[in-house]
């Protein structure tokens, strides 16, 4: 009845009293986890992860756990929750796992890496996954979760975690020396890579991990190998990209060598910082250093220190006056992100809507409330004034509006909007910084009435968000409770409220015409076909008589994971509909999430970048888009004929639905329809 | 586990998954009486099951006694002090034995249990009921008066329990007359008695044949707060004193079978005195002390002693010897947040560098805010230690009241 397992203390140091009175504790509650029935084992599980939070805690503790893996995952420890499909796991949700003042969350995410450590080093065969599979998987999650290896735990862990925060750090530490250091950084590099090709607006997270492989790679007692070889570009990009920084002098001496520099080295400068920003995304902080130094030194280098276009020139010579303003304010060595947003701004050539730059000088001139201040000093410190701050923010989402992420927050919508305006409505988003930074307050309408973000009671988020960038970080928090009021002021409507949200929340040019492909009050699949027939008519340039989307159109999809179930269901905006560079008719659209590059299941994969995707663009083929949707809008007066798609194409897109999110939502009849159906991929 | 047939059929009346567990892997059959919630649940799992709503008893009483004698049970087991009477009435059906019920609510009443036990010549403290404010004040300057205090002395406490709760549900200490404000009207009637300044402790005797099967005498460092098992020496010593009590108790209440979990004091002077009996398991997980010390199953072995086709050999096979066989003192601390405003749970290094420290049951706070205690309360959750010395485990689970568990 009581399997008494052999305890391997080979890896276990000798003579550790505590660990060897800890492990004998952890098996006796392993034990008794293994022996109990199902529906007692929730009762048990306390124990055996207390037990083991408390083993890890030790030295040597890890490598313990490792050779209990086994052991622990037969007695069920994660039994019904989502660690019980290792093949399923998503590197990036480990970070915030692990960062988790949970902790059973904490303990259990380390027994399955050590378990995936255990099966990666082939000492523990598993059914579900394979040792290369766990150790790509181990790799990935090293990598996501480098600072964990090199950092001391930060003031917000030590306050969120105590003493549980020692716990991913052995644990990293024993995976890295099993793994390999080597293995690590080469993964690290492609992944930042990824990320950076969608250039998103808050990169201090990149920045974070490319100073932690600079930090590995100078220090003598890692043997990186021959890996680490890509991290030239990243690193130099940060901390030393032209010739007179190359080897990191700190901003004063390289301000002192700009003064004694002539035009042929300043324009080597310009040149070097332009080619590293455009090639990374990154500024480093010597940029602003170099463009402040040559506002007075004329707008020829200027324009080459952006690395400008001639459209991007262009718009500099003729709003002068405003640029150099801009930088003055905004662009500074804290702020070095801003120079990029400028750059990519004056490229967008969107000072030539006349109210743009007018709003310009109205933003440089602002006076932040007492609340706003607060807000950006507590997220960003205060090592430059909360205006430039703001300014760099601001810049940043006009010059990169599918750059906007929405932090860790269910803020999707509101995130959504943001994006939206700078991207289609600028001046407008100019409004709402002023409003919401200056007057702590916005008032959208809704049908004719006044929302005010004041009175409104409460916002989708429960708490206020601070993982954002500047601008949302300030206009968020308001959105959101116009969102949610309007969602309110719908209660009681039949059908699904972003029909009337949407619109009104958005702007003018979000159809008012609204379909979905689900009912709202029973979950189940409704009227699949016309909804699919319609998108096509409304939305694919084969169908619609090849006009390209004109203005950007929110829309509504169910995310799925890698197992191709349903995860919730998501906000984001149609860009555009075309042909990607192998003739494939591709849907781009922006995603609000941080990182867009998802894979859905079912062979769905979320391609960010190479398949003709502009900075920020999510894209996926047109069937497989369609199969994701479930709300989108059009404007009810183009309405044309429903699409004669051929029925094979339909019923392709149909199978995605069916095998992913719509699997446990088809009606009696479509079950009958399908019944002859097999599934295929995964 | 494979059910023997031969062997008695058992209803569990109230929900415990311990003791489902517990059923689950012995050789009897089993079936849980719990109300509907529990059976989408049952459904699921495979327990047998069922559904009945202990609310008071009433006229449609009898119907559950027909089902479970319809379906063949033999007994049923009260887990819980609301269920006690329960088992009483369908006992005295199921077996044929109309003074059980009687004697159930008996059990159920702590001033009826008190007269019962003082004409079985057990010696109890001064008691009395109250039905309002008026009568706690009255009692409170009567124990005192009794006790020869002078004005200004300060008051030996008394102690307020509700008629029908488990353990320390209701349970209020006064010491003055203005304290007797802040007791709710809904509170009564109450029973009050005096205090007893001694050693309390508490019992746990399974029964069968009217004979002590198995006496373990739990601890109590501080009531309502820590208890260990088994006794440390020093009261163990009591052990003969305190066996004959029982048998007395045995024979007032004229008790056949089953579990019975008395408390008592023993003063000073080594005088016994009766505080309460219940008719169930312990509060306070004393069962699962007992198992981490002795290795056997307290809920198997009631079920034992319970089932009439239990022969007298199994049962002597059955339980260990009392404090021999024991390897080693289990205790447990009931965790009170000690702070008015918490935000975490944070368990003290010392507490978890401990090496009589096991495991805990404690989980985050739900509310930052602490509501006030009033009476005894509930804990937030219980901390389990095993040792080697009585000695060391006393002054271990004493020295867990000055820690902060709660930040």
């Amino acid at each position: 009845m009581t399997t008494h397992r052999p305890t391997q203390d080979t890896s276990e140091p000798a003579g550790d009293d505590k660990l060897a009175g800890l492990l004998a504790k952890l098996d006796a509650a392993i034990t008794l986890l293994t022996d109990s029935l199902d529906f007692a084992k929730p009762g048990k599980l306390p124990r055996v992860l207390d037990t083991a939070r408390r083993v890890l805690l030790q030295e040597g503790g890890a490598a313990a756990v490792e050779a209990r893996a086994r052991a622990l995952e037969e007695a069920g420890v994660f039994l019904g929750s989502d660690w019980e499909t290792p093949q399923y796991l998503v590197p990036s949700l480990t970070t915030h796992a692990l960062k988790s003042a949970d902790p059973h969350t904490v303990v259990i995410e380390a027994l399955s890496e050590l378990r995936l450590l255990a099966v990666a080093k082939g000492e523990y065969l598993h059914p579900l996954v394979s040792a290369e599979q766990a150790h790509h998987y181990l790799t990935q999650v090293m990598a996501l979760n480098l600072w964990l290896l090199f950092g001391a735990p930060s003031e917000a862990e030590r306050e969120t975690q105590g003493r549980l925060a020692q716990i991913p750090r052995h644990l990293f530490h024993h995976l890295a020396e099993r793994i390999g250091y080597e293995h690590i950084i080469d993964k690290l590099i492609e992944e930042i890579w990824r990320i950076l090709q969608q250039r998103p607006i808050q990169v201090e997270p990149v920045k974070q991990m490319v100073t932690q492989i600079a930090i590995c790679q100078a220090n003598p007692a890692i043997d990186l190998g021959t890996s680490g070889q890509g991290a030239d570009r990243l690193v130099s990009s940060l901390f030393g990209p032209t010739q007179a920084c190359r080897e990191d002098p700190g901003v004063d001496v390289y301000r002192g060598r700009l003064s004694s520099m002539d035009s042929a080295a300043l324009q080597g400068e310009a040149t070097g910082f332009a080619r590293a920003m455009h090639d990374t995304g990154l500024v480093s902080a010597y940029h602003p250093v170099l463009l402040r130094h040559l506002l007075d030194h004329g707008d020829h280098l200027l324009a080459e220190a952006l690395g400008l276009s001639s459209t991007g020139r262009d718009c500099l010579l003729c709003y002068r006056e405003l640029v150099h303003a801009l930088i003055r304010g905004g662009v500074h060595p804290a702020t070095p992100q801003a120079a990029y947003g400028l750059a990519l701004m004056l490229e967008r050539g969107i000072l030539y809507q006349p109210p743009v730059a007018p709003a310009m000088w109205r933003q440089l001139g602002l006076s932040l409330s007492e609340w706003s201040q607060q807000r950006l000093n507590l997220t960003f410190g205060d090592a430059i004034s909360p205006r430039a701050r703001l300014l760099e923010g601001v810049l940043c989402m006009l010059g990169q509006p599918l750059g906007v992420g929405q932090g860790n927050n269910p803020t999707c919508q509101s995130a959504r909007a943001l994006s939206m305006w700078a991207y289609n409505d600028p001046d407008y988003l100019l409004q709402m910084v002023a409003w919401a930074a200056r007057d702590d307050e916005i008032i959208m309408h809704f049908e004719g009435m006044p929302l005010s973000s004041m009175a409104s009671l409460s916002g989708v988020a429960q708490t206020l968000p601070m993982d954002l960038d500047p601008v949302s970080l300030i206009v968020v928090p308001h959105l959101d409770r116009i969102y949610a009021e309007m969602g309110r002021r719908c209660i009681g409507r039949e059908g699904d409220p972003h029909r009337w949200v949407n619109p009104e929340f958005h702007g003018w040019w979000s159809g008012r015409g609204f379909r979905i492909n689900v009912d709202v009050a029973t979950g189940q699949l409704q009227d699949l076909d016309t909804f699919l027939r319609h998108f096509y008519a409304s939305y694919h340039p084969y169908y619609n008589g090849n006009q390209p989307l004109i203005h950007p159109q929110p829309a509504g999809i169910a995310v799925t994971d890698s197992a191709a179930r349903f995860i919730g269901w998501h906000a984001i905006t149609v860009l555009r509909v075309s042909l990607d560079p192998n003739d494939v008719m591709r849907a781009y659209f922006f995603n609000p999430n941080n990182d867009s590059g998802q894979d859905w299941g079912d062979g769905i994969k979320v391609s960010t970048a190479g398949k003709g995707e502009r900075f920020g663009e999510s894209s996926l083929p047109f069937e497989q888009f369609a199969s994701r949707l479930y709300i989108f809008h059009y404007d009810p007066l183009e309405r044309g004929e429903l699409a004669q798609i051929t029925q094979e194409e339909l019923d392709r897109v149909t199978g995605y639905v069916h095998r992913s999110w719509g699997a446990d939502r088809i009606p009696p009849m479509g079950l009958q329809a399908d019944a002859g159906q097999e599934p295929n991929g995964n | 586990m494979k059910k023997d047939p031969n062997k008695g059929y058992i209803a569990l009346l109230g929900w415990s998954l311990n003791a489902i567990e517990a059923a689950e892997n012995f050789d009897r059959r089993y079936v849980v009486v719990a109300p509907d919630w529990a059976e989408e649940y049952c459904q699921k799992h495979d327990i047998p099951h069922v559904s009945w709503n202990f609310e008071r008893l009433n006229d449609r009483s009898l119907e559950i006694a027909e089902t479970l004698k319809e379906m063949g049970v033999d007994v049923a087991i009260p887990l819980f002090e609301e269920t006690v009477e329960w088992a009483g009435a369908i006992n005295s059906l199921l077996l044929d034995s109309p003074r059980l019920y009687g004697q159930s609510l008996l059990l159920r009443d702590k001033a009826l249990m008190k007269r019962r036990a003082q004409l079985g010549g057990i010696r109890v403290g001064i008691f009395e009921e109250a039905h309002d404010k008026a009568d706690v004040i009255r009692f409170l300057k009567r124990v005192n008066q009794t006790l020869l205090k002078l004005d200004g002395d300060p008051n030996d406490p008394i102690h307020l329990k509700a008629f029908d709760k488990a353990g320390c549900l209701g349970h209020r200490v006064i010491r003055t007359p203005d304290e007797v404000d802040t007791i709710p009207d809904e509170e009564f009637p109450v029973l009050m008695e005096s205090h007893l300044d001694g050693w309390e402790f508490a019992v746990e005797a399974w029964i069968h044949n009217g004979k002590i099967a198995f006496l373990n005498i739990s601890e109590y460092v501080t009531l309502g707060y820590s208890v260990f098992v088994p006794a440390s020496p020093e009261l163990e010593k009591y052990r003969p004193q305190i066996t004959a009590q029982i048998e007395k108790l045995i024979k007032a209440f004229d008790i056949e079978f089953g579990l019975i979990h008395p408390e008592y004091f023993v003063t000073s002077d080594g005088e016994m005195y009766f505080g309460e009996v219940a008719y169930r398991p312990p509060g306070f997980k004393v069962f699962e002390l007992l198992e981490r010390v002795y290795g056997f199953n307290a809920y198997q072995a009631s079920m034992l002693v319970f089932d009439p086709k239990t022969t007298p050999e199994e049962v002597s096979a059955y339980f260990p010897k009392e404090v021999v066989d024991a390897d080693g003192y289990a205790g447990c601390f009931g965790v009170y947040p000690r702070r008015r405003v918490v935000s975490k749970l944070e368990i003290p290094e010392e507490v978890e560098d401990d090496p009589y420290f096991e495991s805990h049951e404690l989980t985050p706070p739900l509310e930052e805010t602490v509501t006030k205690r009033t009476a005894f309360g509930t804990h937030w959750g219980l901390i389990y230690f095993k040792g080697d010395e009585a000695a060391r485990m006393k002054e271990l689970l004493k020295h867990m009241e000055e820690l902060d568990f709660y930040v």
